[in-house]
């Protein structure tokens, strides 16, 4: 019977398939006891379960790079050390060894054991770290049912499921399940976050999922509204077959403007650029025609490793870059670590009492010469190979910015001495993210040839709100009236001393703000090359003349509906 | 035999960063680690039994250690405390 039911859309994108339910602890394995002869044969296959387990996450951990190994990896650690555990370990060993039940069983006991623990503690946070142990025995449990395949054959299906851990989201995909539909979790989670780049359809938080859907039953997903559809009729059926022409219209719509200038419907140019951090983002930005590069990353060299990359591993990658870039500018952000990004170098000191406020960005190059030069070094040999900029993360005043371009000037004149190509013009760069670098832009002018506006951060210093704290709710928001002032002041800056300005943060790459940022005068953004086309395409919808004209509505705006207005009549 | 009482000093108590971080402080020693408060004692190199502690800031913990590498664990246990399990907050 055709069923209707809504939840979060929480990763866009439209599937058709068969329902796979999977029940949470779905340990439902009947009491067997095992002979005295069988002990040692059900140890080993739960041995090699757990080996098992350990394999597939590790391979997973490897598979992550950039932001989202910071953001998953704490999950995959805390999961393998759930995994490695000896209350864990040694209970189930036990459980055989002297109560003589199988394996499956054993684990079905001991998660019951440890459940009925977690479950007597008051603290929701300690509570909720029952899930990370369910996800974790879930998956031995795979493994010893390997032969059975728990999850085999799932191709084209619709998995649903209590909760889907960040870890699992890859391979689920890689098994084939088309998408997710999940009676629990948030838009917000980071298992979203991941599914999202994974372009998995993602419905979240669906009341009653696993009561109301049987395994086997055919389901439409719409990842983008939140709905799914159980047992759908022949009208359901034509519906999402005219979503997917849709899509697939869109998505030509979008391959057509690869090519295609960004220019405003009033025939202003606009610049994009594009936010690095692998060579397969280079590649992207450079078929999807970005004009350069706005912002290389380079913290990525420095994170999940134990010594300093040296001279010679820098300047290769950062080489790569620039041939990956054929000849289009890159910008290269020095390293931009701190306490809370910290490394296992020993570079970044742990324990400060407020690390966003610390020894950070450029303060923390300028205090360790050796590494600074090292990394200047890189970017200057690999600037002999094409046009390379530098931007300068977390400045506060000139003072930084000369110090920065004294060590440049020494380091360019030791790499000639010793027979290097080094380009004679390299643009420097400070990025905004200090509220008083903001305010004070003027006085950072005429020691720059670009500033980078990194509306990430700077949104979190203007509003003190963190945007990692899930109990501030929707404070950390760039819609703020101080924060468009802000830009608008550092735009007119720009402006007047004739320093072109870049905005570098998330803002820039969603479609929805283009409208509001070109009428605040921005005239470059720099955007993760996924959402090249749909920022170009917004852009080409605008009319800036137009746009221009009502700035000061919008910049009188009082809060964010006032924006949110403001965005809505002109968009 | 090593023994040393210490506070939980960083905000969010014994939860599962701050857990794991003790844990594999004192993962590479070979001596026997426990750590006891509110009456109960649970094994330091288990995240599981740690965690089920449950210690919230300002709980009064003792740790126990017995070993041929004692001392040196007892310290890098020491030096996590006092780093407030190198937390923010």
């Amino acid at each position: 019977m055709r069923l209707l039911l809504s939840g979060h859309g929480a990763s866009r994108g439209n599937a058709l398939g068969r329902a796979r339910v999977r029940h949470p602890h779905a340990l439902e394995v009947v009491e067997h006891r095992i002979d005295a002869d069988a002990v040692e044969r059900e140890l080993a296959q739960l041995h090699a379960a757990v080996d098992a387990t350990r394999e597939e996450m590790q391979a997973m951990r490897q598979k992550l790079r950039g932001a989202l190994a910071k953001e998953v990896g704490e999950f995959l650690d805390l999961h393998a050390l759930l995994l490695d555990d000896p209350e864990l370990l040694r209970g189930l060993d036990d459980l055989i060894r002297t109560g003589r039940y199988g394996a499956d069983y054993a684990l079905r006991l001991q998660r019951d054991r440890l459940a009925a623990v977690f479950e007597a503690m008051d603290d929701a946070y300690l509570k909720s770290r029952m899930d990370d142990l369910d996800h974790v025995i879930g998956r031995i449990h795979a493994h010893l049912q390997a032969r059975a395949g728990e999850l085999a054959g799932v191709a084209g299906d619709i998995l649903v499921t209590d909760n889907v851990a960040p870890s699992e989201l890859a391979q689920l995909q890689a098994q084939g399940v088309v998408a997710i539909v999940t009676s629990a979790g948030s838009p917000l989670s980071h298992s979203a976050i991941l599914a999202r780049s994974l372009h998995l359809p993602l419905v979240v938080g669906v009341a009653g999922a696993l009561q109301k859907i049987n395994d086997g039953d055919a389901l439409i997903v719409d990842g983008g509204n939140g709905r799914v559809v159980v047992e759908p009729d022949a009208g359901d059926l034509r519906g999402h077959r005219e979503r997917l022409r849709e899509l697939a219209r869109e998505q030509r719509e979008l391959g057509r403007l690869r090519g295609k200038p960004t220019r405003t419907r009033d025939g202003t140019d606009i610049v994009l650029l594009a936010n690095a951090e692998s060579r397969d983002d280079v590649a992207n930005a450079h078929a999807l025609g970005a004009a350069g590069l706005g912002l290389y990353r380079t913290e990525f060299l420095f994170l999940q490793r134990n010594e300093l990359p040296d001279e010679e591993e820098q300047f290769r990658n950062y080489r790569d870059i620039v041939l990956g870039m054929s000849g289009r500018a890159v910008t290269i952000r020095t390293l931009d670590l701190g306490a809370d990004k910290a490394d296992r170098t020993g570079l970044v000191l742990q324990g400060e009492d407020n690390p966003a406020l610390g020894l950070r960005g450029v303060r923390l190059s300028l205090s360790r010469h050796g590494v600074f030069d090292t990394q200047l070094r890189a970017i200057l040999r690999a600037s002999g190979y094409g046009p390379v900029r530098i931007l300068v993360p977390m400045v506060s005043g000139r003072g930084e910015l000369l110090a920065v371009r004294r060590r440049i000037r020494q380091v360019r004149a030791n790499l000639r001495k010793q027979g290097h190509a080094v380009a004679d013009d390299i643009a420097l760069g400070a990025m905004i993210e200090v509220p008083a670098a903001a305010i004070a832009a003027h006085a950072l002018a005429d020691v720059v040839d670009f500033l980078s506006i990194g509306t990430n951060d700077l949104v979190q210093y203007l509003l003190a709100a963190d945007r990692n704290n899930e109990s501030l709710g929707e404070l950390y928001s760039p819609l703020h009236p101080g924060v468009l002032r802000l830009l608008r002041h550092v735009i007119r800056i720009g402006e007047e001393h004739k320093v072109p300005v870049a905005v570098c943060g998330e803002i820039a790459g969603d479609a929805r703000f283009a409208p509001m940022l070109l009428a605040l005068g921005l005239t470059e953004f720099s955007l993760h090359p996924d959402l090249l086309l749909e920022v170009r395409r917004a852009i080409r919808d605008c009319d800036r003349a137009a746009l221009q004209a009502r700035a000061d509505k919008l910049l009188q705006a009082r809060d964010r509906a006032g924006i949110e207005r403001w965005l809505a009549a002109n968009t | 035999m090593l023994e040393r009482e210490l506070t939980i000093s960083n905000r969010l108590g014994l939860h599962a960063r701050a857990t794991a971080k003790l844990v594999q402080v004192l993962a590479p020693f070979r001596c026997n680690a426990t750590l006891a408060a509110k009456g109960r004692e649970v094994n330091a190199k288990s995240i599981m039994g740690v965690m089920l502690l449950a210690a919230g800031q300002g709980t009064p913990v003792f740790v126990r250690i017995d070993g041929e590498d004692e001392t040196a664990a007892m310290e890098a246990v020491v030096s996590l405390f006092e780093r407030r399990f190198d937390e923010d907050s």
